[in-house]
């Protein structure tokens, strides 16, 4: 099964001449294009076609880069906020710390809920990676990985296993097991191999596939059966720190963010970038698409969290303060798109009114850096991992 | 011989530079030529999806506590 995704034909836009048709990988001095087959034949004569020069391509670019920004702005005839003028105000948010985690031995760096909306695995920087049930905080699986700082990590849609990785460079598999005689450490496997840090990864809709994002400045998708690469996605002009999956079933596409102030929306089957936005003012520390998957937020470290829709193909809402000076470190949506949490550096909890733009409420309890949030699958409660060793459940 | 192979690497960078350069302005084409509606039809859509969805949002309208497995006050420990 995996030799036949290995070796499907790419159906898209041709790098060339952006026709929509099955493409090849050509190699010109060692980089790697998708050409269609028109025009692999046309490149074998392209040598010596030079009224083209490197300035002329670059001013060419930089045209097209105006262009695109007139229009962006064509189509901007109001503010979302104006828009949300009507809706109804929210009410007063009672939100409390439900539930306290308290087992790592170090900062909790990233944690992902199980589709049960119950357990949660969460790592850490000493390196371990823990299976928590989140109604009776207790501690089910645990496995030290063999490297520290470990930056990603994420469950299977089939609550069967766990992923994880970070400074190994490598994606690894772990399947979970009830079985008290097993040592979760020996059934590990090795899916990704970047060439610098892992820094997200996530299951696509089976267990089947992978995308990791690292530190390289490229993500990828793998086969967890093979380990082989099956698509990379090279754009981002430096590190790769966040990703997320369009939320749709047949969805195709996945959006990051990276250190280069870049969100990109790509294609999984072709490898193309869709659309980019820079608008932030330093690094996207991450991105979560907007529960309709028309539209994502980001968080970053210039203190701002912006919300991009796709189909305007613009930012649309900023929600900042000038209160708020740290960065935004990780961010999530409610069920209905209403609201969005994001954990800052100041080790606060902001929740905004994505419509209105407007702050809803503070949460205080951390006594760190929140470094990782993730709103539970059925929407019921939202969990947020800090610096200061503790993950806790709000409600 | 040793000019040969400056020559040759002064091309092979350059023609790497034009290369990227040319994918760069092919991905600019792109997205400049790309469909696009307007902000307000889209975020009247936005608003659209949390008017449909809201009602079910445990974390705006909240469920009664007996329903939230975080909010409800169940015992996990027992007295020995």
């Amino acid at each position: 099964m995996c030799d036949q995704t290995f070796l499907a034909i790419v159906f898209g836009p041709c790098d060339k001449c952006s026709n929509e048709k099955p493409l090849r990988a050509v190699y010109i001095k060692s980089e790697q294009l998708s050409y269609c087959s028109l025009c692999v034949e046309m490149m074998a004569t392209e040598g010596l076609h030079e009224n083209e020069t490197l300035a002329s391509l670059k001013n060419e670019a930089e045209s097209l880069k105006g262009k695109l920004e007139e229009e962006r702005a064509k189509l901007h005839d109001v503010e979302l906020h104006q828009v949300a003028e009507r809706v109804e105000a929210l009410g007063q948010f009672v939100m409390k710390t439900r539930r306290t985690l308290k087992g790592h031995g170090n900062k909790v760096l990233c944690m992902d809920w199980c589709k049960d909306k119950r357990r949660i695995v969460s790592s850490s920087q000493d390196g371990k990676v823990i299976v928590w049930d989140s109604f009776t905080t207790n501690k089910e699986h645990a496995v030290t990985m063999p490297c520290t700082w470990v930056m990603a990590c994420a469950y299977a849609p089939s609550g069967c296993a766990i992923a994880c990785g970070g400074l190994d460079n490598k994606c690894s598999v772990y399947p979970l097991t009830f079985d008290k005689n097993e040592n979760m450490a020996a059934k590990k496997k090795s899916v990704a191999m970047h060439t610098n840090y892992l820094s997200a990864c996530s299951f696509t809709n089976s267990d089947m596939q992978i995308l990791t994002a690292s530190g390289d400045g490229t993500c990828a998708l793998w086969d967890v059966e093979s380990g082989q690469l099956l698509q990379s996605f090279h754009g981002h002009g430096a590190d790769v720190l966040c990703l997320d999956l369009a939320p749709s079933e047949t969805g195709n596409t996945f959006v990051s963010g990276g250190c280069d102030k870049k969100a990109m929306v790509w294609d999984m089957r072709s490898g193309q970038c869709i659309q980019s936005f820079e608008t932030h003012d330093s690094d996207i520390n991450s991105v979560r698409y907007y529960p309709s998957g028309d539209a994502f937020a980001s968080g970053s470290d210039d203190a701002t969290c912006r919300l991009y829709d796709l189909r305007a193909d613009r930012e649309v809402a900023i929600y900042s303060k000038e209160s708020i000076i740290f960065g935004a470190s990780s961010v999530d949506f409610s069920l209905s798109g209403r609201l969005l949490f994001a954990g800052y550096n100041d080790y606060t909890i902001n929740v905004w009114d994505v419509l209105k733009g407007s702050r809803v409420s503070i949460l205080f309890g951390h006594e760190n850096r929140v470094s990782t949030l993730r709103v539970s699958p059925d929407g019921t409660a939202f969990c947020s991992g800090s610096w200061d060793h503790t993950l806790r459940i709000w409600a | 011989m040793p000019r040969e192979n400056k020559m040759k690497e002064l091309t092979s960078n350059s023609t790497t530079s034009i290369s990227q350069a040319r994918k760069a302005v092919e991905q600019l084409k792109m997205e400049a030529y790309m469909d696009r509606m307007k902000v307000s039809k889209a975020a009247a859509d936005l608003l659209a999806y949390c008017d449909a969805h809201i009602g079910e949002d445990p974390l705006i309208i909240p469920v009664p506590a007996s329903e939230n497995p975080f909010r409800e006050k169940k015992l996990f420990c027992t007295i020995l």
